[in-house]
């Protein structure tokens, strides 16, 4: 019966420590990024990017961004800068607007001087990310 | 043998209460219990709720346009922070949430402190009795905001709670309160906007403004048509329709055009070539205003 107990209490401790261990904790990259908005740049949002340990392949939002705006997305992920995690913004047609990869560099902040409102979606993909974990703040100013 | 068995039994209910109890604090449970409106869900996922939800854009961006426009600051625009006694319903504290919300960032903008601590406290009050006082630091708010050269930190830390206070309500599947916060904040946004822009009939870019807000409105009304059966947001939904109407008239045409894009100081710079053009009149912005102020007031008094 002792056995059985400890078997018990394994599996309990086992059940409680892995989500702890293998969890993205978005959270803290989302707060990390607020401040790195550039100066002048009034924060709006900050974003979660899960990748759920890869059983997604993006993480999208949307948000209504307005003629005469101009906005700044960021990125935040361990180690290298953006860890593999590119932003593209696309309009309400589908169409890319923007991206944070450019001639296979990624880059770690979007300034997008918004021309056409409309709503707009955020989407973030994985290429070549070893933790698909992170997080990114909106800004914005006139 | 006996002794064993208790102690698996104890063991077990310990696992299946940390399981069950996961993320429900006291506090929480109070707030649940606490709501008189709209106790029944709507039909649709919440997850595409929220999704419309976070679309909805910071009135911050409005009183930024007002200030960097030359518009001087009018406390008289703004919703009295004394009417606080009036609302005796969660569905109009959190509309009038909403509206002391962008009245508090309105006064955060102007750096007009001593009318915004009296929002603060009419806030404080309102988050409090919905249960979401929690999320509000009015000590740390109220020290910033003494002094003018913590706009950017007072700014920030204001967004930050108003962004907690909404998700905190989607994840609680009280996204309905969530929408009423939002339609508050956002109405009142363009209860001034409309005043300012009614004083200056030539400015064009306010004009503007408040035509671009058609795409706001549709995705308003959107979110409401969920919650039909809501005697309360059915009857808003009503108001919200009318004024649909009236936007129904301007014309905004898109022409989407390739961005160019170059990385200076290590941010990708995009060059948007895409245009809107808004087609609103004089008299359409009168229209609007009508109707903005008479759903303000049924909200506000």
């Amino acid at each position: 019966m002792k056995k059985v107990i400890s078997s018990l209490l394994l599996v309990s401790m086992i059940g409680f420590s892995l989500p702890l261990a293998s969890q993205c904790n978005p959270d803290n990259f989302a707060n990390a990024c607020i401040p790195k908005l550039a100066s002048g740049f009034n924060f709006l949002k900050s974003y979660k990017v899960d990748g759920e340990g890869g059983a997604k392949d993006k993480v999208e939002y949307s948000y209504v961004f307005t003629k005469g705006t101009q906005y700044m997305i960021n990125l935040c992920a361990n180690g290298s800068a953006t860890d593999g995690i590119v932003v593209t913004l696309f309009d309400s047609g589908r169409n890319k607007v923007a991206t944070s990869k450019i001639n296979g560099q990624f880059i770690s902040a979007i300034a997008y001087p918004c021309n056409a409102t409309g709503i707009y979606y955020i989407q973030y993909t994985f290429d070549g990310s070893s933790e698909k974990c992170g997080g990114s703040a909106l800004g914005f100013k006139r | 043998m006996k002794a064993i068995r208790s102690v698996l039994i104890v063991l077990v209910a310990v696992v299946l209460l940390a399981a069950c109890g996961k993320g429900k604090k006291p506090d929480e449970q109070a707030f649940l219990k606490s709501l008189d409106s709209a106790k029944k869900g709507p039909s649709i996922d919440e997850e595409v709720i929220n999704s419309i939800l976070q679309q909805i854009p910071s009135p911050l961006e409005i009183s930024v346009l007002l200030k960097e426009s030359g518009t001087k600051y009018n406390f008289g625009l703004l919703n009295t922070p004394d009417n606080l006694s009036k609302y005796n319903s969660n569905y109009k504290k959190a509309l009038n949430l909403g509206i002391y919300g962008t009245d508090l960032g309105y006064t955060n903008i102007y750096q007009q402190n001593q009318d915004g601590i009296k929002y603060l406290a009419s806030i404080k009050s309102l988050a409090n009795e919905l249960n979401i006082g929690q999320f509000f630091d009015i000590e740390t708010i109220g020290r910033l905001a003494t002094n003018s050269k913590n706009l950017d930190s007072l700014l920030l830390i204001t967004t930050q709670n108003f962004n907690d206070i909404n998700h905190y309500l989607q994840t609680q599947g009280r996204a309905n309160l969530s929408v009423l916060l939002l339609t508050g904040g956002w109405l009142e946004a363009m209860q001034i906007t409309c005043q300012v822009a009614v004083k200056d009939p030539k400015n064009k870019e306010l004009r503007e403004k408040i035509g671009e807000q058609k795409i706001i409105l549709e995705q308003i009304v959107l979110l409401f048509s969920f919650y039909k059966d809501d005697e309360n947001m059915a009857s808003l939904l009503k108001d919200l329709e009318e004024l649909k109407a009236a936007f129904d008239k301007i014309n905004i045409t898109y022409t989407y055009k390739e961005s160019t894009m170059e990385v200076v100081n290590g941010v990708a710079v995009i060059k948007d070539n895409s245009t809107t053009t808004i087609d609103i009149t004089e008299k359409d912005v009168q229209n609007i205003t009508t109707i903005t102020n008479t759903i303000r007031k049924k909200i506000a008094s």
